[in-house]
């Protein structure tokens, strides 16, 4: 659920009650402030009567005169009353109107006045407005509120999300898009709202800040590898001339080549780190024609006699293909491709290289991985025990084919590991 | 023959310079790229050994002065940058061979022992030991005046071994400079072991004396 959504539910719901509560209440106090106003005008109509009927001294026959007045008057009626005690009383009634004829609630008032030593029943009646039609018109009235109340707030919705949240739905896909090895820093729109600039603000600090430390980082690698280097080729040269030594017993012998082979396996292992670190930083961006058929055909007539040494078959059906690439990585990728599948190639197996329509296959028969496929293509995952494997090979084919946007596929089946790249 | 080993190194310059003593070389040693331009100016050399990252400045611009004075010196480029961007403009001011560190000192000595003999024999290019004799440009070697036949490798590894006559070279250096990258397949040492025993084979059938000393586990001496 968007947060706009939520935001207005609560406020679509908060109107809601707040109109269905307004109702109850508007009636009540519509109808008390007419009661209040009701009664004050039938006190004052009741005293202006008193007041009158009181100066007409002269009414002998106020007995015969009443009746007639009943019948003239509608709002007032005086009848005579056996009740002494002097008082008023307020009451709302529901009387027959003969002229709408229906019911309607009038408001009376009851006092009792003594004419001439006799008590009296005045009572003074004014229509009051229909319950019925007050709560209709003014349920009306509210749901009129509420209906437009909520188009409204889902058009100011639907707008405002539109415009309002337009620069953080664009940061948001940047975000999206953001690689930390390859993306520029995020360009955030500038917009007036606080809230925006500050997330904005603190998404490209986040974002620039994680990319310096990423660059510090593979700067760190880089530098690492070739300030190796030169202690590697000091520790080298001495091994070699310790081998001049005249009188060199044979347990020396075997120590110095020991070494060496230690040596030699740190180089191995500096260099492919060094190559990872130049493959991230772009550094082979040379892009020629290449005849990948020939190039296959002499990296693997170079390694034949490797192969032979375990009996190992090769066995190449490469159709011609010219890719545009660049000569070092795609060198770097079929040798490491190449020397993956004789590496893991069991006495007497068989290697097999495919070229056809931009792919190139290459299958081994072997025994089936003991890692993941996924933990295969990382840094320094090694099968089984291999001192001469720097476990990098595989991580620099998959480094070759990200950068330069090949397709690679792995799969095992048969007793035959294959690897397919599509260029 | 004279050799002027640019390195900031000590330890390396040392080992290097020990190493070519034995091939009875003359080393002279500058640490920095000042000291370097004063000795090229100053004397003639059969080879330069050059680093590239110096203290002081770029062997680069060594190489470029001895371009602008003439100088014929041999030079190879030696680097830990491995930068494909300074083999070519070393290549283009005129180095002529380029050896990223760590190297094998046996590798050094024969890369120096082919940059001289280019630089000295100008398309004659002969070099013999005892009964054996090369033809560098024809790629044809004998044995006393009789022609023997020799794959690629098995000449590849006769030129290594004389250029590194009486000193121990160890299968590791020899597999290098056989197979470059692809030697890191080899967990053993059968395919050194299978030329090393044909070439033998070849020479000594040939009526030539066994130079070829293995020792021990390590490697192989040609030695009279």
């Amino acid at each position: 659920m968007r947060l706009l959504q939520v935001s207005l539910r609560s406020l679509l719901l908060y109107s809601l009650i707040l109109v269905l509560i307004s109702i109850p209440i508007s009636i009540f106090s519509i109808r008390q402030i007419i009661n209040e106003e009701v009664d004050e005008s039938l006190a004052l109509h009741t005293n202006q009567f008193i007041k009158h009927i009181k100066s007409y001294e002269y009414l002998e026959d106020l007995e015969m005169d009443l009746r007639i007045w009943d019948q003239l008057s509608y709002n007032i009626t005086l009848i005579p009353s056996e009740i002494i005690s002097a008082g008023q009383m307020y009451e709302t009634v529901s009387m027959y109107d003969s002229i709408e004829q229906e019911f309607h609630p009038f408001r009376t008032l009851s006092s009792v006045i003594i004419i001439k030593d006799k008590p009296y029943l005045l009572t003074i009646k004014m229509s009051l407005v229909d319950n019925d039609e007050l709560v209709m018109a003014l349920g009306i009235v509210q749901v009129i509120l509420i209906v437009l109340l909520a188009a409204g707030l889902l058009l100011l919705n639907r707008s405002l999300s539109r415009k309002l949240w337009k620069p953080f739905y664009n940061t948001l896909n940047q975000l999206k898009a953001y690689e930390l090895d390859k993306s520029e820093s995020i360009q955030p729109e500038k917009t007036n709202i606080i809230e925006f600039d500050d997330l904005n603000k603190t998404v490209s600090h986040l974002t620039d800040r994680n990319r310096k430390l990423y660059l510090e980082q593979k700067e760190f690698i880089e530098n690492a590898s070739h300030e190796l280097q030169t202690p590697l080729s000091i520790f080298q040269s001495k091994l070699d001339n310790l081998m001049q030594i005249p009188g060199l017993t044979e347990a020396g012998a075997v120590t110095i080549l020991d070494l060496e082979e230690t040596a030699q396996r740190m180089a191995r292992l500096n260099k492919n780190l060094l190559l990872l670190s130049k493959i991230d930083n772009d550094q082979f961006n040379e892009i020629e024609e290449i005849d990948l058929s020939a190039l296959a055909n002499k990296l693997l007539s170079n390694l034949k006699p490797m192969a032979d040494i375990d009996d190992i078959s090769i066995q190449a059906s490469i159709s011609p293909l010219s890719i545009k690439a660049n000569s070092t990585l795609l060198e770097v990728l079929l040798t490491n491709l190449f020397h993956n599948a004789i590496r893991h190639t069991n006495a007497n197996g068989k290697v097999n290289v495919n070229v056809t329509d931009k792919v190139l296959t290459v299958t081994n028969t072997g025994n089936p991985l003991k890692m993941s496929v996924e933990k295969m293509f990382k840094r320094f995952s090694k099968e089984g025990n291999g001192e001469n494997s720097s476990g990098l090979g595989l991580a620099i084919v998959k480094k070759v084919c990200d950068t330069c946007r090949y397709k690679i596929a792995y799969n095992f089946q048969d007793g035959v590991h294959s690897f397919s790249v599509t260029f | 023959m004279k050799i002027l080993i640019i390195e900031d190194e000590k330890q390396l310059v040392k080992s290097m310079a020990q190493f070519l003593r034995q091939e009875s070389y003359v080393c002279e040693v500058a640490y920095t790229a000042s000291e370097a331009n004063e000795k090229i100016l100053l004397f003639d050399y059969d080879c330069i050994l050059l680093d590239i990252s110096l203290p002081d400045g770029n062997g680069l611009k060594i190489l470029e002065k001895l371009r602008e004075n003439h100088k014929a010196d041999g030079v190879i480029m030696i680097t830990a940058k491995g930068s494909f961007d300074d083999r070519i403009a070393g290549l283009n001011l005129g180095a002529d061979d380029y050896l990223p560190k760590p190297f094998y000192l046996p590798e050094l000595s024969a890369r120096i022992s082919a940059v001289i003999r280019r630089k000295r024999f100008d398309g004659n290019n002969k070099i013999s030991f005892h009964e054996i004799e090369v033809d560098l440009l024809g790629k044809t070697v004998s044995v006393s005046g009789k022609g023997i036949e020799l794959t690629r490798k098995e000449y590849d590894l006769l030129i290594f071994l004389i250029a590194n006559k009486n000193r121990v070279v160890s299968k590791n250096a020899i597999a290098e400079h056989l197979s470059g990258d692809d030697a890191e397949l080899m967990d053993k040492f059968d395919f050194i072991y299978s030329h090393i025993k044909n070439l033998k084979k070849k020479l000594t059938e040939s009526g030539c004396e066994d130079y070829i000393k293995t020792i021990y586990g390590l490697g192989y001496k040609f030695t009279a």
